[in-house]
């Protein structure tokens, strides 16, 4: 049984997952799957329109994409638009375009998981900004994307022996899961990914990924095996003394940055295996967020 | 030292960010700001008379592609998809550093290109 440390003040989901600190480590997996984000989207000043916009509300999945989910905040904005300024939505959350292609918590995260709740999120039509974001004209840009992310987490975890093996209809089941919000549908398969050989500890090396508000590049990945050379299983703080150190603090001192997963502060004696099996997005990543721990 | 080939290169630095790699890079450090990177063409497409290229880390899979594309003259209407491990297309703002650190063997990254949809 691994216990999760919760902060206070968060959102519905994560109180939810305070009431399953006991529970099945198969809860957690569902309430990672069904985490949501109170949104509200307002359309950028700086867009025409021919009749006033009203904000747009929506709970958004923690573990989807940003233009998988907004169709209906289009539909709702383009109501008020004239038609040939129709062109690609985009987001920007205080300045900051949101890359579509990084999960929805991740993007809440990284950048309001300390503010108050709506998440307030700009929407644009024009000037699309070529440099920051990628480009996304339909769903099947989505599922390439995520299918790639799949891959790759299986490159690292078996040498994509898994995914290899899954026929094409095993990966699109993958895929129409995280489309339509079917967790049994995407378990189904995805419960392969997360096994391996019962003579290992885990994984060949975990799929994961951290990233920084105010870091030179945009996340750090590189190779961490779960166990260490002499058998030792290794935790997040082991995790984050080799890539990380400064989020790790004496207990005398004040913490500078908080590790966020999923919107919480998961115990830095989590094994990472766990976390890896538990905790990572349906695109089988473990996407941690460092962000300043904010100033009381 | 042999001829450097260098990238028609987007950025402003003065050293080509993309150089012809001359001479074997034995062992893979932290510190070289560049990595090596072996193409491999599959399909229709065409074979770079020069495979091995020094290419800094923080250069994106986007904008190797397009220096790839350049090389080889395609039109502007064909598309190039790149491949690491013969089984994922990165994201086109990833960066090769990171390819490298995860993927690469041998002191280098090998990566194959097409011009339609090879692995899914």
């Amino acid at each position: 049984m691994t216990s999760l440390v919760v902060k206070n003040e968060l959102n519905a989901s994560c109180r939810h997952l305070m009431n399953v600190i006991m529970a099945d480590d198969k809860d957690v997996l569902r309430d990672v799957w069904f985490g949501r984000i109170p949104a509200c989207f307002t359309l950028s000043p700086e867009e025409t329109t021919e009749r006033e916009a009203e904000p747009y509300y929506l709970l958004l999945p923690r573990v989807s994409y940003l233009t998988l989910v907004t169709d209906k905040v289009k539909k709702h904005f383009l109501r008020v638009m004239k038609a040939e300024d129709s062109t690609e939505m985009w987001f920007e959350y205080e300045g900051t375009p949101l890359k579509w292609h990084y999960p929805i918590g991740v993007l809440f995260d990284l950048h309001a998981s300390n503010t108050a709740l709506p998440w307030n999120v700009t929407v644009h039509f024009k000037n699309f900004p070529e440099h920051d974001l990628l480009h996304c004209t339909s769903n099947s840009v989505i599922e390439a994307h995520f299918m790639s992310c799949i891959k790759e987490a299986d490159a690292l975890k078996h040498k994509g022996q898994v995914i290899n093996d899954m026929q094409k209809k095993d990966h699109k089941q993958l895929w129409m899961g995280l489309q339509n919000d079917k967790f049994d549908q995407f378990w189904a398969m995805n419960r392969k990914l997360m096994e391996y050989p019962t003579d290992e500890g885990g994984f060949r090396y975990i799929p994961f990924r951290m990233y920084q508000t105010m870091g030179e590049r945009p996340f750090i990945q590189k190779l961490f095996r779960p166990v260490s050379p002499e058998g030792h299983t290794l935790t997040l703080g082991d995790l984050l003394k080799e890539l990380f150190p400064a989020a790790i603090c004496a207990e005398d001192e004040p913490k500078r940055f908080q590790v966020m997963i999923h919107g919480i502060e998961p115990l830095l004696e989590t094994p990472i295996q766990w976390l890896s099996e538990h905790l990572s997005h349906p695109d089988n990543f473990l996407h941690i967020s460092i962000i300043p721990a904010p100033s009381d | 030292m042999s001829d450097n080939a260098e990238s028609p290169t987007e950025t402003q630095k003065d050293d080509p960010s993309i150089q012809h790699a001359a001479t074997e890079h034995t062992g893979a450090s932290d510190e070289k700001k560049k990595i090596d990177v072996l193409l491999k063409a599959v399909g229709d497409a065409p074979i770079m008379k020069t495979k091995k290229w020094s290419v800094e880390r923080g250069r994106t899979v986007q904008s190797l592609a397009q220096f790839i594309s350049r090389f080889l003259k395609l039109e502007a209407s064909e598309q190039l998809f790149i491949y690491v491990n013969q089984s994922f297309a990165p994201s086109p703002d990833q960066e090769v550093g990171v390819l490298f650190e995860c993927f690469g063997s041998d002191g280098k990254l090998v990566l194959h290109y097409c011009k339609s949809q090879a692995w899914g």
